[in-house]
């Protein structure tokens, strides 16, 4: 596991190499509790139509510098590595557990009156709007998994993929680490 | 639902919480539940559930679809981790209610809020009761 520190944000790499690696255990939910939980008093609330609507007007162009991209360095937040089968939405079980920490860090009373947006990620091999789709409907399954099996309400959770728009290195988009989930407190639910 | 599924899977959930060794509290976490169920169904998930997520119940309907196949411990194992889900998930709701009163005497002045409330009760352990006191190990939020 690797722990790169951002401007006032934690951010956490989970990597789950098999099934039951034991560096999944070292991801804990009050990292994440706390991680998420702080909130800035003056967070403006982040508009995820918007989100969808710069990233649509910018593909192929990166979207990390975008007015309403760029506002969501501020906010609470960390990476996940989830890992999937190929080409597929299938979680791997060898990442259940994750979704499961994110599941307790939700459900916990200090985010219950926030909502969340994952964020999905790619490294840039391979088709440019391929990779954006699987993102989004990556993105997708995370936040349908949390919002049934693991019974978060649905109101409070937000997705959207954005292919390889926003590496982590843009001197090294095909890196593999650029392939991960951003989890953002995104503000309180109305 | 909750009652339901506690009564049908009563006795896997027991089995479930000897083996992960959690049996002193009623409850398990979502992440430990999510364990149980990669460990024990992971390679049946791989095996008959290929390209299905986890969500909406795809892989839970896939599994019992297959079940003649599927491996029995991961039978179990699936109806315990719904179960657990449920029943984790029936504690936090019920924390409220049955610390109310507990919260009235100990947190009288705190800023409202479940956050705040939560944070007084864990410092009165003088004056929380052991009912509610169970009811907040069984939400997970110590």
């Amino acid at each position: 596991m690797s722990i790169r520190r951002f401007r006032n944000t934690l951010a956490l790499t989970v990597l789950l190499a098999a099934a039951g690696d034991a560096g999944a255990q070292q991801l804990s939910e009050h990292q994440l509790v706390n991680t998420l939980g702080q909130v800035a008093e003056a967070a403006s609330a982040v508009d995820v139509a918007m989100l969808a609507q710069e990233l649509a007007a910018n593909q192929g162009k990166g979207i990390a510098s975008l007015p309403h991209w760029s506002q969501l360095a501020t906010l609470p937040q960390f990476f996940v590595e989830i890992n999937f089968e190929n080409s597929s939405v299938a979680i791997e079980p060898g990442s259940y557990r994750t979704l499961g920490l994110i599941a307790d860090a939700l459900h916990h009373p200090l985010l219950l009156r926030y909502k969340f947006l994952v964020v999905g990620h790619t490294n840039a091999t391979g088709d440019a709007k391929r990779n954006l789709d699987l993102s989004a409907r990556r993105a997708e399954a995370i936040a349908e998994a949390l919002g049934t099996t693991f019974s978060v309400a649905p109101n409070r959770l937000f997705s959207i993929g954005v292919g390889s728009e926003m590496p982590v290195d843009p001197a090294n988009p095909k890196a593999a680490d650029n392939r991960r989930v951003q989890l953002l407190n995104i503000g309180l639910v109305k | 639902m909750t009652n339901r599924l506690s009564v049908l899977s009563g006795t896997v959930l027991i089995a479930v919480l000897v083996q992960t060794g959690v049996g002193q509290t009623q409850t398990i976490s979502y992440a430990d539940a999510a364990t149980l169920l990669a460990k024990e169904c992971g390679a049946d998930v791989k095996k008959f559930c290929k390209g299905l997520n986890l969500g909406n119940g795809r892989i839970q309907n896939c599994l019992a679809q297959h079940q003649a196949k599927v491996s029995p411990a991961c039978t179990s194992t699936m109806a315990g981790v719904i179960a657990s889900i449920q029943q984790r998930l029936a504690a936090q709701e019920s924390v409220d209610k049955i610390c109310a009163r507990d919260a009235a005497r100990a947190c009288r002045g705190v800023v409202p809020g479940k956050a705040h409330i939560l944070g007084c009760l864990l410092k009165a352990t003088r004056i929380v009761g052991a009912k509610c006191s169970q009811a907040i190990t069984d939400a997970g939020w110590r």
